[in-house]
């Protein structure tokens, strides 16, 4: 490591922003907003620098490596790949993006509003740089009680319900996952080797853990993960999660929060536990195609625009878990696609939710209508990530659910056919949505709003405006982002290509 | 033993000494100082104590037996020792500003809380049965006294009186214990009591020995099902009182497990193993499932003290449970690093419920906390990170005690015990949060309750959540401690 150590500066500057806002008075609105967007955009400035990735480097770049407690082989040891380095950029400017939304919607308890923000991007930023898995279980953790805090503070009529929920759900996979990381770094040292939490070391070490060890740890992990993902049948907080959530915690939880379980699958429950991940992969590609299906049927009779899309999530991050699990380059590399994809459509969705919500405080799709008429440009945006959604073309869906189908394909035709269906009932959901808010009459509640309503106005449009270029750009030039994850997804497919079977599992 | 070596062996008690010292003065000056100047008394015990702490660092790496095979002073009992003088300081600090609102006496609590600790000196540093059931009485006389310390308040002498029926019970209880183990292997010195059973074929006669054994020390520890004392006693108890209580006689009673069942039993591991680690079992949760029903956060946090007992007795399980001498340490080390960190969060965590209790009429009710966030946020923070680390989430004290103890039980082959752990310490977050959920997302109740301010207590809550974060962020700072605090023993 020389110069900079960059990636301490991407995640610990929000953490100092977070000791600005401790000095600064708590009525000072103004102040507070301007230096929590600072240090975000210092964060984002600094996440920049990743852009310097060498796609054909080393596989881990920006190393940085101390020791903390080294009696349990424990180190601060930070790196990044490609898939890392897309998943930071998506962060630091979904985080911009909801640090400029929330500058008027939130008006109550704002220090505390931003310093929670500021702590979660220093959760999220730090699981996706993290290569010790202790470090990571860390800034997991860390990642959580502040998501807890903005729903349950920030949130809506039920908000108390849907963040213990929602921390009940994900604190039971995550410690279950502890577990299993314990035996893994067990099993490896008593194979011989150092105790070590360094992800590599350990990866290294694949295949010598006991096969009930193996079995019982891809369990706790794929828990953890699908929780966070989430995947059918796990998937039951985050819809309450959604409906309560401030709409800039929604943009986070949906764009980022969720990604976690995707990164993790990818970093540590596939690479550390190849042989594992080969024999549960049909059960996961199976509970993926149910989450694609249920999500898309459920989306279709929601009432609450934000249920709806909270439903589409389940069935989009259904995607990824097929495209990760159907383990070839093309489904691979769709899977991280659709990650991203799905972070900048769907946050782009839940801003544009929080928009008229916080005209008319309801979110019912019957009390819409017309709305095209009043207030175009909005209509206009709204129908931009409505297509990119349902993967049009020419916007970011289409590159990732286009890979994944894929590579699903050369897994099973059957499979394929599944999703494709999907494909089609996500453009019925998400149309006839478009069609019953922005056309037909307005219906005689919305008109009691219809003088006041505005259009997106310039706070909106500066928060709109990163995601509006991102839907675009990542539709019509995939290539950057597909060459930078290309490297790590073949190393990812190789030590899963020669993996054994587990003789301990029935199948 | 002539007069020089009695000198020298005098030596090695600094610490008791100075503590002896401090007892003596406080008394004396109570006696002495007006009304307005009591205050005074709370700098000169926290001067005393501290001087007892550093007392400690003389004594350390001596390991060495005194007094005839009489009392030991090894690095765990150092350890254990300056854990201790942490408890009594906090009780220094927080106890004082609760008693002057409520016009009970500060001498007389610090004088006795001396008392116990000097108790958890013994304990500590016993190498005989004797001393170490002197050490026991020293220590949960003072205990009963200062339960019922509220004299006027019918709940404290209710407390206090259900604690010592009991515990004279418990007491008798493991005397007798002792008594079968004097009986077996013809010595009480825990030393000989081990070289003894180690050559022994397994009779009932150590089955009855074990249990009494068992029975009187988890009783102390207030283990499931030894713990029906432990809701009355902590909740009749003085709010700050009950802070001691919960950790200050629990290290006392861990202080008494290993050198009951990691010393002198220590050759019937594996006949220990399989109850102790039910009872670690039933104890976490057990207290986590009751402590979910509190409505009272008083009483909740003395059903969780249940459940974080059975998160150490795991810990002493996974000792019984190792293999090789490396892995006992690490079973060790993980009740030390338990222990102390438990009695830092928890101490304070009751502290902050006392603070929120001037108006005599509320207990602890979850309402207190309703909107504090609003009211005093430094407080509401202060609250919830001591509470985020008695869930155990990082980066606190309680996550690494607790990855220290999942470390220590998966080493050791228990992992069934640790999954255990873990499922309890998520049925424990619900609980934990709710006090966050009133504090940080509900608004204050129409009367909220006066917030009891104090400069010792302020000074306390600073301490210990500093505390709190600094060994979870920095735990390697006392591994090194804790290692040789372990091997002294084995």
């Amino acid at each position: 490591m020389s110069g900079l150590p960059i990636l301490s500066l991407i995640v610990f500057l929000p953490l100092v922003g977070v000791l600005a806002l401790l000095v600064i008075p708590g009525d000072n609105h103004r102040a507070i907003r301007w230096v929590a967007l600072a240090f975000a955009l210092g964060s984002l400035a600094a996440s920049l620098a990743l852009l310097g990735y060498q796609t054909d480097g080393e596989e881990f770049q920006y190393r940085e490596s101390l020791a903390w407690i080294p009696s349990f082989g424990i180190n601060y040891l930070l790196g990044v790949d490609g898939i890392s380095v897309v998943l930071v950029l998506l962060t630091t400017v979904l985080s911009v993006v909801a640090i400029v939304y929330s500058w008027r919607p939130i008006q109550h308890r704002v220090k505390e509003y931003y310093a929670t923000m500021l702590l979660l991007m220093v959760g999220m930023l730090g699981v996706f740089v993290a290569l010790d898995l202790f470090l990571f279980y860390v800034f997991w953790e860390i990642s959580l009680i502040p998501m807890y805090l903005v729903i349950g503070i920030w949130g809506g009529p039920r908000r108390i319900y849907a963040t213990v929920k929602f921390v009940i759900y994900t604190l039971v996979g995550s410690l279950l996952m502890l577990v299993a990381i314990l035996g893994i770094v067990i099993a490896n040292a008593s194979a011989g080797n150092d105790f070590t939490f360094g992800y590599e070391a350990l990866r290294a070490a694949n295949g010598a853990y006991p096969e009930l060890l193996q079995a019982l740890a891809f369990g706790a992990f794929f828990l953890a993960f699908a929780i966070k993902v989430p995947m059918w049948p796990f998937h039951t907080w985050l819809p309450d999660a959604h409906v309560e959530a401030p709409t800039a915690g929604s943009i986070i939880l949906a764009g980022v929060l969720l990604k976690l379980g995707g990164y993790g699958f990818l970093r540590f429950a596939i690479p550390l536990l190849p042989d594992a991940a080969h024999e549960f992969a049909p059960i996961i590609i199976w509970l993926a195609v149910i989450a694609i299906l249920y999500g898309a049927l459920v989306a279709m009779v929601q009432p609450d625009l934000k249920k709806l899309v909270a439903y589409s999530s389940v069935s989009h991050m259904g995607f990824v878990m097929l495209g990760a699990f159907v383990f070839n380059v093309q489904g691979m590399q769709g899977a991280i696609y659709q990650m991203i994809a799905h972070g900048v459509t769907t946050g782009a969705l839940f801003l544009l939710v929080g928009v008229i919500y916080e005209q008319t405080h309801d979110r019912q799709i019957a009390h819409m209508g017309g709305l095209n008429a009043r207030i175009p440009r909005y209509a206009a945006m709204f129908g931009l990530f409505t297509f990119a959604s349902i993967g049009l073309p020419g916007l970011a869906g289409f590159i990732g659910e286009f890979l994944v189908v894929l590579g699903a394909f050369q897994y099973s035709g059957l499979v394929a056919a599944a999703t494709m269906l999907v494909v089609i009932a996500s453009a019925v959901y998400m149309l006839w949505m478009f069609q019953r808010v922005f056309f037909t009459v307005p219906s005689d509640w919305m008109r009691q709003f219809w003088p006041a309503l505005h259009d997106i106005n310039r706070g909106e449009w500066i928060a709109l405006a990163p995601l509006i270029v991102l839907v675009v750009g990542l539709g019509v030039f995939p290539g950057p982002i597909l060459h930078a994850i290309e490297a790590p997804v073949e190393r990812i497919l190789d030590a899963v290509s020669t993996s054994g079977g587990l003789a301990i599992l029935p199948w | 033993m002539s007069g020089t070596d009695y000198l020298n062996d005098l030596f090695a008690l600094y610490p008791e000494l100075i503590l002896l010292a401090t007892t003596l003065v406080v008394l004396s000056a109570d006696l002495f100082l007006s009304r307005r100047a009591k205050w005074l008394l709370t700098p000169l015990t926290a001067i005393g104590l501290l001087l007892t702490g550093i007392g400690c660092l003389f004594v350390w790496g001596v390991n060495d037996t005194v007094f005839n095979g009489f009392y030991r002073v090894d690095d765990l009992a150092v350890f254990l020792k300056v854990a201790s003088v942490v408890i009594g300081l906090l009780a220094v600090l927080f106890v004082p500003a609760f008693l002057r609102q409520r016009s009970l006496p500060l001498g007389e609590h610090n004088v006795i809380l001396c008392f116990a600790l000097l108790g958890m000196f013994t304990l500590a540093s016993s190498a005989d049965l004797i001393t170490l059931f002197i050490g026991l009485e020293l220590m949960t006389m003072p205990s009963y006294i200062l339960t019922g310390f509220h004299k006027t308040d019918r709940y404290s002498n209710e407390g206090g009186l259900k604690y010592f029926l009991l515990g004279s019970f418990a007491s008798a209880i493991l005397l007798f214990g002792i008594s079968w183990t004097f009986g077996l292997t013809g010595s009480t010195n825990i030393a000989d009591v081990a070289r003894a059973l180690s050559g022994q074929a397994l009779q009932p006669a150590h089955i009855v020995a074990i249990t009494m054994l068992t029975v009187g020390a988890t009783f102390k520890a207030a283990a499931i099902p030894f713990h029906f004392w432990t809701p009355d006693a902590y909740q009749g108890a003085p709010t700050p009182i009950t802070g001691f209580l919960s950790t200050g006689p629990k290290l006392g009673a861990f202080a008494l497990l290993i050198r009951i069942f990691a010393e002198a039993l220590a050759p019937l591991r594996a006949e220990w193993l399989v109850v102790m680690s039910v009872i670690a079992v039933l104890t976490m949760t057990g207290g986590n499932v009751v402590a979910l029903a509190q409505t009272n956060v008083k009483r909740m946090l003395a059903y969780s003290s249940i459940a974080h007992t059975g998160y150490i007795l795991a810990a002493l399980a996974a000792f019984a449970g190792a293999t090789s001498s490396e892995l006992q340490r690490q079973g060790l080390e993980a009740i030390l690093f338990y222990v102390l960190g438990y009695a830092v969060m928890n101490f304070a965590a009751f502290a902050v419920v006392g603070m929120l209790q001037r108006d005599p009429r509320r207990y602890g009710g979850l309402g207190s906390f309703a909107g504090l966030a609003s009211r005093a946020p430094g407080l509401a923070a202060a609250m919830a990170i001591l509470l985020l680390s008695l869930t155990g989430i990082p980066p606190t004290v309680g996550f690494f005690a607790k990855y220290y103890v999942l470390v220590a039980t998966i080493d050791a082959g228990l992992a069934w015990l640790a999954v255990a752990i873990v499922l309890n310490a998520a049925l424990a977050a619900f609980y934990y949060l709710r006090v966050v959920v009133y504090m940080y997302m509900r608004d204050a109740e129409d009367e909220p309750a006066a917030i009891e301010e104090s400069i010792s207590g302020t000074l306390g809550l600073i301490l210990a959540v500093g505390g709190v974060l600094a060994l979870g962020i920095l735990p390697s700072a006392i591994v090194q401690i804790l290692r040789a605090s372990a091997s002294s023993l084995l």
